[in-house]
């Protein structure tokens, strides 16, 4: 670990102001930050510690839930509010990492968590994401974790979360403070494609705190089902994820929220699963059309071509669960 | 007369210590003012180091000593990485590269945090060279080497012949990837000098004596002059078998530096400079006749090693002794890549060989048309087909009768894809499991002190198998002391000499030896006894003598008794003790000595998302007597979580480009977790053998590993129909292939 | 108060020594020939509870230890039970009352000699006799100077003395300087400079411990390399595989992915908590019944990641306890009895 000053505000706007500098970083959970800062893959100069803040958090806002940016994982998940309302939430951040890791982890962390790449851990090889420019050892390297939707000749990386796979299909809002500007961003306008400039992963300025999260109003929680395919059955990241919602009424799809992970760049909404599920009834046949239009020109690598079909049958499976087929 | 305790299930005498976290492993021990030492691999899979730069790491805050190949001590036993016997130590003396991450510098810190921040500032240029990172991408250059890990090739009969008039025919190859034995703890070195030629080493290892007799030998020291104590070994399974380089660089460390040195290495190193398990390629050709009987077996496996070294993955061994067949060709040959040098194991040959064998076996069944049990029935070796020896025992048909009967194996469908449960497609299948039995000669000594209690000690490790547990038992009843009364001392180098904690031997080996020393002492108590005058057992003939609970007795008279604690107290001696030294028994030579099992897995497949959830997992295992079924289930479970890890998960990868890792932590490189591990069941099958020693004692902490992969993959045949040659079984490999549109 | 007669001085060779008394055989300073050894007179020992502190301070010298008291004289090698004693007789008192004119060392009076491999005396001390109420403490010092290190900053021979009292243990001393406060840090901006140490106070097991660290030590290094709580285990450093889980208020994480400053103000619990003085944790006594366990690397974090699932107690079937247990890795495969400990334990706890 690079050597950094610590710092521990007492309140969010000390926190911001101390990580206003370049080159600092805040600490939540730490189980990103730590994890990279020893492999000094991440050399913050300076750790703002979120400890201290009062950013926990899980609420009413009308008839949706504001989590703060500091509530952790395992209390998200288990929290009453947000097993009713959005059991795809609970589900998800159930089938991601393990009881420690989920009791320190936070939302805020979670959405700014870093990809699982085994070279961008490496330092001894390129890696566009973690040196610019250096170029991307996984394109031509070992690929059975990377994406086939989202990617760049820059960077294949997955994005890994789980949870951000609910929150992509739940319509959530990132809410940040930066100084004294407050913003809300639409999750699926919060990550960054690669492109060209992989290091860049989310919009977040320097300093700009996640506050908290909000959930609107859904009305999938009847009918919604994470489902998530790995090569362990605990403790793995996905090979593939989906996250669906359906809202079913006189037979017939009402509305439809398909996103996907483990299997592309950012977490991924699919408009056209959605559009191909909403007005159609609930059938396997249907299902199986949307997994296929969900699946736009994917570029698989080497090792991931499995991805393709596995991507598609895992979407087809959370419908499947999600309607109560058995 | 008590009840004798060997044979029991009692709790580990180490338990206590083990569930308060009290007992320390090698980089825990208490040492006032040690600095920290860390190691720099290389950047490059082959080639030389032009230049490196220590300046920064030296400059850095709390450093004490960078040492590369430029100022590296030099020692008499530490010669270039060509040569030599300890070729497979890299201790910086050169500037020679052979693999990725081997060790080019070591940096020493008054703290963790700085030395491993500074490790990071070395900087080094190369001159690289290409590489050969997989057996694949070199098959030509194969050779059968010269090594004693043979032997290498062999035949008996002819195949050719047995193939021509066989019924059925297989001819198919297997593959096992790279494997890394991943122990929890990470090896670890605590060096201490005690002035400049004499050197105490806390080392994380499974074979002390090794240990000293390597590292002396390295650093030109009076074996005598090097201490190695682990009093506890965090898991092994063949990495801690042997010193690697850090136990050198530890050493060296400590040297340049005037510090007593701790060097842990990091989860990611463990990867590289500890060995593994290398790729093995596997061509199998069976032929059977009409009934199923074999006639032919042909098996050639190529292996990888290093440019540096010749190690084999002797997969060949269980082939040529598992089955009658008259017909048999066996070869190994290996390939030379750029990667460090792979090493045993656990079950090193046997799990992997195995599961190519057992494969082929269930193939052939299914093209025979045989129930895979019955063929295996069939083809029973009586008696060892390669020796052509007698069993010293074999249960390995009752092995089988009781697994089968556990997992309802007679309700079985032979065609595969029969039986479904909702979306899961589910199956049966079987594979036999062997391991041969070795018993080294080891020493021992049993002290009786002046309270009457005994100190019983022999240099052996504790890896987890409850060695420290077994050895009390076995002293227990050889003393007649109750439980609390025996200490068994063990993991120094200053005790008797025992052998390495590997190859599933230490209780066939230091339990004969803890056993012969424990009834010489008594007999010398009884001696002592009769011969002293003051004693109530004066003059009495030494057999018309029996001891219980800590004293002797005369058998005519049980109330004429002779406390331990008096006679040596009467002794004039602090204590009474005797130092063993026990060979293999004599009668050993005269049998194949061998444990044997069977495991038998039933599966279920989700075939549209290639998830496999393994239902039941069964094992009959025989291996001898048991000296405690609950540290001997544990073994056996323990081993048949190696089996599944090896069928689903464990699969090291290097790129392809450059043979270097990419799987470098145990977030990419998967063991089984809680949830992949069903409740397993373990039927001990009891044996009476009077050959192997003493005891009775086969050794069996390897024997419930082979098998288990085959188990699987026959069970997902069963299943689905799809039969997988190509470990481990993932998800791509299960998804049932997409439908041409 | 020291009176060093004919002061043995730094630099001089040491004295040889064999010291008899009524036993057949000498306890003698050729023993140590070739590796350093240390002299301690040390008039009110007796072996205790300082033997493991000792040790410590012996390997890190690499030295034998001889310890001459009014209760015998004893020859000490760090990792050997105690080598060979001496009892106190006449003709032993004579003897010693000889050695100790040749070190300079009263009658009543202790001191420590330290010696080197080559026989030279590198240190020489005749310390107050708050110093030599702890062995350990003296060793310490002695271990210091032979490898040239600065006394600490800011802390004066005797405060360490009389905290060396207070913790009896030398080793822990070296890096819980300064005091014994209790309030945790308050909850202002607290700031530390890159490569300057940090003070924090950690309370672990119910006790604050106040310690001065390098901001980048994780909560696992503190318990294990600064506190000698090495029953919490590393096993990957990265949060991979749960050997090094305690409990943070209740909750388990894996302390290796935890800063020590960051966990200030956090109640921690590590396995060394877990017991209540000689009676065992309901979990860790199903532990040893179901032998859930064989190397016992994994153990301690199973055991704290049990703690804690059967503290929420949501996980009830036998795969929910699999899903939640699925971050402490065991490599030995003692699966499925850890599995049937906690559903045995759960019905006590
Ligand atoms: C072994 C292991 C296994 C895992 N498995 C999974 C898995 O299966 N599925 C999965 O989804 N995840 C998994 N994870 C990842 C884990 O979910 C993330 O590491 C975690 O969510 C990050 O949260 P944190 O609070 O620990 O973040 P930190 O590590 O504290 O921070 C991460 C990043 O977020 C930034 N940040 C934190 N809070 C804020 C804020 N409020 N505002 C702005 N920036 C902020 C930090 O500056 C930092 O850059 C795993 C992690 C580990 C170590
Ligand atoms: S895929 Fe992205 S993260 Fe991985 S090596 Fe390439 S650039 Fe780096
Ligand atoms: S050491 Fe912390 S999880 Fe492995
Ligand atoms: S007991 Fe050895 S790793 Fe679990």
């Amino acid at each position: 670990m690079k050597p950094f000053s610590y710092v521990r505000p007492a309140d969010a706007k000390a926190a911001i102001a101390a990580a206003g500098t370049e080159g600092a970083s805040f600490l939540a959970g730490g189980t990103t930050l730590i994890d990279l800062m020893r492999l000094e893959v991440m050399t913050p100069s300076a750790v703002v510690d979120l400890g201290r803040l009062a950013m926990t958090a899980i609420e009413r806002a009308g008839d949706g839930v504001r989590i703060g940016a500091m509530a952790r994982n395992s209390d998200v998940a288990m929290h009453p509010l947000v097993v009713e309302r959005y059991p795809l939430l609970s589900q998800a951040l159930l089938a991601g990492a393990s009881q420690q890791v989920r009791n320190m982890a936070t939302v805020g962390g979670n959405l700014v968590q870093r990809t699982r790449c085994p070279y961008f851990r490496d330092l001894a090889v390129p890696c566009n994401k973690r040196a610019p420019g250096s170029g991307c050892s996984a394109l031509d390297g070992y690929t059975r974790s990377h994406a086939i939707l989202g990617t760049s000749p820059s960077c294949i990386a997955t994005h890994p979360s789980d949870m951000c796979v609910a929150l992509a299909a739940l319509d959530a809002v990132v809410h940040t403070r930066h100084g004294s500007r407050e913003r809300a961003i639409p999750i699926g306008e919060f990550h960054t494609l690669p492109g060209e400039h992989p290091e860049v992963e989310n919009v977040l300025g320097q300093g700009e705190l996640i506050t908290h999260v909000e959930l609107p109003a859904s009305p999938f929680a009847a009918h919604a089902r994470y489902v998530k395919v790995r090569d362990r059955a605990a403790f793995a990241f996905a090979l593939a994820a989906a996250a669906v919602g359906l809202d079913i009424a006189d037979g017939r799809i009402r509305g439809a929220r398909v996103a996907l992970g483990g299997v592309a760049t950012k977490p991924w909404r699919s408009a056209e699963a959605e559009q191909a599920l909403v007005g159609q009834p609930p059938a396997r046949a249907t299902f199986e059309r949307a997994a296929a239009a969900a699946i736009v020109d994917p570029k698989p690598r080497r090792d991931n071509a499995f991805k393709v079909a596995l991507a598609q049958r895992t979407i087809v499976r959370a419908l499947e669960l999600a309607w109560g087929s058995p | 007369m008590k009840s004798p305790l060997v044979g029991t299930a009692i709790d580990r005498v180490d338990g206590k210590k083990k569930v308060t976290g009290a007992q320390t492993y090698a980089a825990e021990v208490q040492v006032a003012n040690v600095a920290h030492a860390v190691i720099v691999g290389s950047t490059i899979g082959r080639g030389k180091i032009k230049a490196i730069d220590a300046r920064a790491a030296e400059a850095a805050p709390g450093v004490i000593a960078v040492v590369t190949h430029h100022n590296a001590p030099q020692f008499p036993g530490v010669t270039g990485q060509h040569e030599g016997n300890d070729r497979v130590v890299q201790g910086l003396q050169d500037d020679i590269v052979l693999y990725h991450d081997q060790p080019i510098a070591v940096v020493v810190a008054d703290t963790l945090e700085r030395a491993q921040h500074a490790a990071t500032l070395v900087t080094a240029e190369y001159e690289a060279a290409s590489t050969v990172a997989d057996v694949e991408a070199d098959l030509p250059a194969a050779f059968v080497p010269e090594t004693p890990r043979g032997p290498l090739q062999t035949s008996r009969g002819d195949v050719a012949a047995g193939l021509a008039a066989a019924t059925h025919k297989i001819d198919t190859t297997y593959r096992t990837p790279v494997e890394t034995h991943n122990p929890m703890e990470p090896h670890a070195t605590t060096a201490v000098w005690q002035g400049a030629d004499r050197l105490t080493l806390y080392d994380s290892t499974q074979a002390i004596s090794n240990v000293r007799r390597r590292l002396s030998g390295m650093l030109g020291l009076a074996p005598e002059n090097v201490r190695v104590i682990n009093h506890f070994c965090g898991g092994g399974f063949g990495s801690k078998g042997a010193p690697w380089s850090h136990v050198l660089l530890a050493a060296i460390a400590a040297k340049a530096s005037g510090r007593a040195v701790k060097l842990a290495c990091t989860r990611p190193q463990l990867q590289s400079l500890v060995g593994h398990r290398p790729k093995t390629v596997q061509k199998i050709e069976l032929g059977a006749d009409a009934r199923g009987r074999l006639t032919a077996i042909r098996h050639d496996v190529v292996s990888e090693t290093s440019r540096y070294d010749l190690f084999v993955e002797s997969c060949t061994a269980v082939t040529r002794m598992l089955y009658a067949c008259p017909n048999l060709a066996t070869v190994q040959r290996i390939v030379r890549l750029d990667v460090p040098t792979p090493t045993f194991t656990r079950a090193p040959g046997e799990s992997t060989g195995t599961f190519a064998l057992e494969s082929a076996l269930d193939e052939l069944a299914h093209a025979a048309g045989i129930d895979p049990l019955e063929l295996r029935r069939k083809n029973h070796a009586d008696h060892d087909p390669e020796t052509g020896k007698p069993w010293s025992s074999k249960s390995l048909l009752e092995c089988y009768r009781r697994a089968a009967e556990a997992i309802d194996w007679s309700r079985r469908p032979a065609k595969p894809r029969t039986v479904r449960d909702g979306r899961w497609l589910v199956g049966l299948g079987i594979a036999t499991t062997t391991r041969p039995s070795r018993q080294l000669p080891s020493s021992a000594r049993a002290r009786v002190l002046a309270d009457g209690r005994a100190v019983v000690q022999a240099g052996t490790q504790e890896i987890g198998t409850g060695t420290y547990t077994v050895m009390t038992q076995i002293a227990c009843d050889a003393l007649a002391l109750p439980l609390g009364d025996v200490r068994f001392e063990l993991g120094d180098t200053a005790l008797p000499e025992a052998p390495p904690s590997v190859g599933s031997f230490t209780a066939a080996s230091t339990g004969p030896a803890v056993h012969n020393a424990c009834v010489a002492l008594r007999k010398k108590l009884i001696d002592q006894a009769i011969g002293d005058p003051a004693s109530p057992l004066h003059g009495l003939a030494a057999d018309a003598i029996d001891a219980e609970d800590g004293a002797l007795f005369a058998k005519a008279d049980r109330k004429r008794r002779d406390g331990y604690a008096a006679i040596v107290g009467r002794s004039q001696q602090p204590e009474i003790s005797v130092e063993l030294h026990t060979e293999a028994h004599k009668d050993r030579d005269n049998f194949s000595v061998g444990g044997f099992g069977a495991v038998f897995a039933r599966v279920r497949i989700d075939e549209e998302l290639g998830e496999l959830r393994l239902d039941r997992l069964v094992g009959a295992f025989a291996a001898g007597r048991i000296l405690n079924p609950k540290t001997a289930r544990s073994q056996l479970i323990g081993g048949m979580v190696w089996g599944i890890g090896q069928a689903l998960h464990e699969h090291s990868v290097r790129d392809a480009r450059t043979a270097r890792m990419v799987t470098r932590d145990l977030a990419d490189y998967h063991v089984p977790v809680h949830a992949d591990v069903p409740d397993l069941e373990v039927l001990l099958v009891p044996e009476d053998d009077p050959h192997v020693n003493e005891l009775g004692v086969k050794g069996l902490g390897e024997l419930s590993t082979p098998g288990v992969a085959a188990a699987i993959a026959n069970a997902v045949y069963n299943a689905t129909g799809v039969r997988i040659r190509d470990l481990p079984i993932t998800p791509d490999k299960l998804m049932k292939q997409p439908e041409p549109r | 108060m020291s009176s060093m007669t004919t002061p043995i001085a730094v630099g001089m060779v040491a004295p040889s020594f064999a010291l008899h008394g009524d036993a057949r055989r000498a306890l003698s300073s050729s023993e140590a020939r070739g590796r350093p050894w240390v002299l301690a007179f040390v008039r009110r020992w007796s072996p205790g509870a300082d033997t493991e502190a000792i040790r410590a301070e012996l390997r890190g010298l690499g030295a034998i230890l001889f310890i001459v008291s009014d209760a015998g004289v004893w020859s000490f090698r760090p990792d050997d039970d105690l080598e060979l004693s001496i009892a106190p007789s006449r003709q032993l008192r004579r003897e010693i009352a000889a050695l100790g004119a040749r070190c300079g060392v009263g009658t009543r009076d202790d001191g420590v000699l330290v010696v080197d491999d080559a026989g030279i005396v590198r240190f020489a001390h005749a310390p107050s006799s708050e110093l030599t109420s702890s062995l350990a403490d003296a060793l310490d010092a002695a271990g210091r100077e032979l490898l040239g290190l600065p006394t600490r900053p800011g802390i004066t021979r005797r405060d360490w003395a009389v905290m060396s009292l207070v913790a009896g243990f030398g080793l822990v001393l070296f890096h819980g300087c300064g005091g014994r406060g209790t309030e945790p840090a308050a909850p202002t901006t607290v700031v530390a400079k890159p490569g300057t140490e940090i003070e924090v106070v950690l309370r672990i097991n119910g006790q604050d411990r106040r310690l001065k660290i390098d901001p980048r030590t994780s909560l696992l290094d503190a318990l294990r390399e600064h506190l000698a709580l090495t029953g919490t285990r590393k096993g990957c450093d990265h949060g991979q595989c749960g050997a090094c889980t305690v409990l943070r208020d209740g909750h388990a994480v894996n302390a290796c992915l935890t800063l020590a400053v960051a966990a200030e103000g956090a109640e921690i619990t590590t396995i060394e908590g877990l017991a209540r003085g000689d009676r065992l944790h309901p979990l860790q006594a199903a532990f040893i019944e179901h032998d859930a366990f064989q190397c016992g690397y994994c153990t301690s974090g199973q055991i704290m990641s049990a703690v804690a699932l059967l503290r929420e107690g949501r996980s009830k079937t036998d795969d929910e306890v699999r899903q939640q247990m699925s971050g402490n890795i065991c490599r030995c495969g003692a699966y499925p009895n850890i599995i049937a400990a906690i559903q045995a334990a759960r019905k006590e706890v």
